[in-house]
């Protein structure tokens, strides 16, 4: 199988906190969770792969061409989903997408139409008019209306009650089902991943704790819990000190 | 570029910058200090910025197929849109200004002439300068640049409002087609400054929203 994305070597420092050399890969037509607890160097991950910071070492590859050289072919060929982050929210969702398929050459109309249709997204209301779900499919259907091959998400399900939750974890399986497309979305919710990942790469402290297939990370923890979560936690866990003041 | 000065306008333009291009009607008051009318479009270009940096336009445009430093780029062609477009507002106002003017003459300051356009010049070369590479240090201080760029800028208002009161500048307030005539190398020199300050600052603004972490 090969690689949608290769992660090598990342680092990057902050005063409080440091990414340190994380590794990892996507195969294609794979669902990767990247999964950790809040503050672990996910999201920090993730802008790095974006170049939305700048790290301070390593390389990304998406499809075989590093990334930094190729900007342009690696932002075409992918769609991101910031959880969390609403853009323009006082702008029509027809106005955004209006701008937004200007800037793709192979952006497809038809597709589009088809996954508004789907996903039941009214044109004609404003980015703070739809709810949460909502907005991360908007987001997912300007990503697929350009093709994009690969998905970057954000904690794409947080916040969002547990029925959108469901529904966004299948319409991500339908999304890798043909072979063709790949997601890598990060997450701190287990269950999500339970339903719906291959893979899992497991980030702790800003390094890589463990990166593998689902099947493989319950085989290689399985005296750490019987579920994703007990393993999780069991990992994370930090003893209370008991002579702290509470 | 197209496709990004599109969404500059359409996501990002704040609807009052476009009324303050029409200030330039301002001129046909028939005493003021003139020069005020070019501050209202500086002032609808803080609006846009801040906009934009409300609407998370930064964070949206580093998603898109494009470089950081085309964004950098569509938002100093926007500025320059805006603001010669307020400047095209203007010339029909002034040469009204000049015919119907009760007073026979601007009694506050500079008269709607070619030596005021040369001074509008002067003021959104210097806006441009400070506002645009202050801005894009950090992507999101908006209001820190604006008030860097509203000092210098003040300061050239004022003078060139003042000019005119000098011993010996008097001419810079003919609005006579001879003395028009007369100014046109200060508008000549204004322009030049114009468009060499603000390539420069669509450098330097490249440069430093380059080593911005969003």
């Amino acid at each position: 199988m090969s690689n949608a994305l290769e992660v090598r070597g990342l680092c990057k420092n902050y005063p409080a906190f440091t990414l340190k050399d994380v590794s990892f890969d996507v195969p294609q037509g794979a669902v990767v969770g990247f999964i950790g607890r809040n503050g672990a160097g996910k999201s920090t991950t993730l802008k790095s792969i974006l170049g939305l910071v700048h790290p301070d070492g390593g390389e990304v590859r998406c499809f075989g061409q590093d990334v930094r050289q190729h900007e342009r072919e690696f932002k075409e060929s992918i769609g991101v989903v910031l959880g969390g982050i609403d853009f323009y929210p006082k702008k029509k969702v027809r106005t955004i997408t209006d701008v937004t398929r200007r800037f793709y050459d192979n952006w497809d109309e038809e597709k589009y139409r088809y996954y508004l249709q789907l996903f039941h997204i009214d044109e004609t209301k404003r980015v703070d008019q739809l709810s949460s779900g909502m907005r991360v499919k908007y987001l997912l259907a300007l990503a697929l209306s350009h093709n994009a091959r690969l998905l970057l998400l954000d904690e794409p399900t947080s916040g969002l009650d547990p029925v959108s939750r469901d529904e966004l974890v299948e319409l991500f399986r339908a999304i890798v089902a043909d072979g063709q497309r790949s997601i890598l979305f990060s997450t701190h919710i287990t269950s999500d991943l339970e339903k719906c990942a291959s893979h899992i790469t497991f980030i702790k402290d800003g390094a890589i704790f463990h990166s593998s297939s689902v099947a493989e990370f319950m085989a290689a923890y399985a005296d750490r819990g019987a579920t994703l979560e007990d393993i999780i936690v069991s990992v994370e866990r930090r003893e209370l000190d008991e002579g702290a003041i509470i | 570029m197209k496709a990004l000065l599109y969404k500059q306008f359409r996501l990002v333009c704040h609807p009052m910058t476009l009324v303050f291009v029409l200030f330039g009607a301002m001129l046909l008051i028939p005493s003021y200090p003139y020069t005020v009318a070019f501050f209202y479009a500086m002032l609808g270009l803080f609006f846009s910025f801040m906009q934009g940096r409300e609407q998370r336009d930064a964070d949206f445009s580093a998603l898109l197929p494009i470089r950081k430093r085309d964004n950098v780029k569509a938002a100093v062609l926007f500025c320059v849109i805006i603001e010669l477009a307020s400047l095209a507002v203007a010339v029909p106002c002034a040469v009204l200004s000049a015919r119907i003017n009760p007073l026979g003459g601007n009694q506050v300051g500079l008269d709607a002439n070619a030596a005021l356009f040369a001074a509008a010049f002067l003021l959104y070369a210097v806006f441009n300068a400070v506002f645009l590479p202050c801005f894009y240090r950090s992507g999101y201080k908006v209001g820190t640049a604006f008030l860097k760029a509203m000092i210098p800028t003040t300061v050239a208002i004022v003078l060139c409002e003042a000019s005119v009161h000098v011993p010996g500048l008097a001419w810079l307030n003919d609005t006579s087609a001879a003395g028009n005539l007369r100014q046109l190398p200060l508008l000549a020199a204004g322009a030049v400054l114009y468009a060499g300050l603000t390539l420069w600052a669509y450098h330097r603004s490249a440069v430093l929203y380059e080593k911005v972490d969003l």
